[in-house]
């Protein structure tokens, strides 16, 4: 005869679920606090390696899509110049804040999906995609005030009088007119598509429309005198 | 498609920063609902702030939306914790 007080035997992820949430009376809180601390610092330490390992040159040529845009890089002097200081892919493209750094790996999915389809996978489908691709580094690059640029290079800094004078004058108005770094170095680690110049005009007259006020002042100050001349007689 | 992997990343950022383990974390300080939310929630805006520099106009307010979001469901899941696995 079956036992009333016998209950259906959980299974494993059941019973798993059960103790998860059991108190333990074998441990002391000190004991689970330092468990849980060393568990937090091994498990953040693993998270980080393994995110900046994702950082490494390395990596990100270890697609076979990255093959074009390297050999185009190695031609430049982020890659090769008199100091050996260089910049890899990841100072140009990745950010260096944390928040900023997960979204960006985050939206990197989408070049392992493009792998995997092959979508720039022969220099045709590549230079079919060049500007698009272009497009969007330069639209993320001039909306953060090309934030990853500035990671290692400042205008505070720079002695314009060791500079050629038409790089000195150049930065000099990009001081005054309020540029930044990408409205005029497009090309500086890849070969710039035709029609660029195209492209980027229309990505800068894109962001000043999102970032223009919803209602903008179209008072003239002329309409305003005639108004208040109006008050006064 | 750039756009739906601009919320997931900016929703991933969130998780992993202040608001999704700050928020958390004071979710587990309490058992009332709205406290764990809104603790999670100020988390959000506290750090849209900070990492605005502090200057209204960097602020952006999708940024801020969704740190907010991602606060307050911390905080309530840190909540729901508290009220699972303690028993006083």
């Amino acid at each position: 005869m079956k036992d009333p007080n016998d209950k259906p035997k959980r299974g494993l992820i059941g019973r798993l679920w059960n103790g998860f949430w059991s108190p333990v009376s074998a441990f002391s809180v000190g004991f689970i606090v330092i468990a849980g601390f060393l568990g937090g610092v091994l498990f953040w330490g693993a998270f980080n390696w393994s995110m900046e390992l994702t950082n490494t040159e390395e990596f990100c040529v270890s697609c076979h899509t990255m093959e074009t845009n390297l050999g185009e890089y190695r031609e430049t002097i982020h890659y090769n110049n008199h100091s050996g200081v260089r910049a890899i892919c990841s100072d140009c493209h990745v950010p260096h804040e944390w928040q900023h750094k997960v979204k960006a790996k985050i939206i990197a999915v989408k070049d392992v999906y493009h792998e995997i389809m092959g979508t720039i996978s022969t220099p045709e489908k590549y230079e079919a995609h060049r500007l698009e691709m272009a497009s969007q580094v330069w639209r993320k690059m001039k909306a953060s005030d090309s934030r990853e640029c500035r990671n290692c290079h400042s205008f505070e800094y720079m002695d314009f009088t060791i500079q050629e004078n038409r790089a000195a004058a150049e930065h000099q108005r990009a001081i005054d007119e309020n540029m930044t770094c990408i409205d005029c170095h497009q090309g500086i680690a890849h070969a710039l598509p035709p029609g660029h110049l195209e492209e980027y005009k229309r990505i800068v007259d894109e962001i000043q429309a999102e970032n223009a006020p919803l209602s903008p002042k179209t008072d003239d100050v002329a309409a305003i005198q005639s108004y208040v001349g109006k008050l006064s007689k | 498609m750039l756009g739906i992997l601009d919320l997931l990343g900016t929703i991933g950022g969130n998780i992993l920063s202040l608001p999704g383990i700050l928020g958390l974390a004071l979710g587990m300080m309490t058992r009332n609902w709205l406290v764990a939310a809104a603790m999670g929630g100020l988390v959000g805006v506290f750090e849209t702030v900070v990492f605005a520099g502090f200057h209204a106009s960097e602020i952006g307010y999708f940024d801020l939306a969704v740190a907010v979001l991602v606060g307050v469901l911390a905080g309530s899941l840190g909540c729901a914790i508290r009220h699972r696995g303690a028993t006083a």
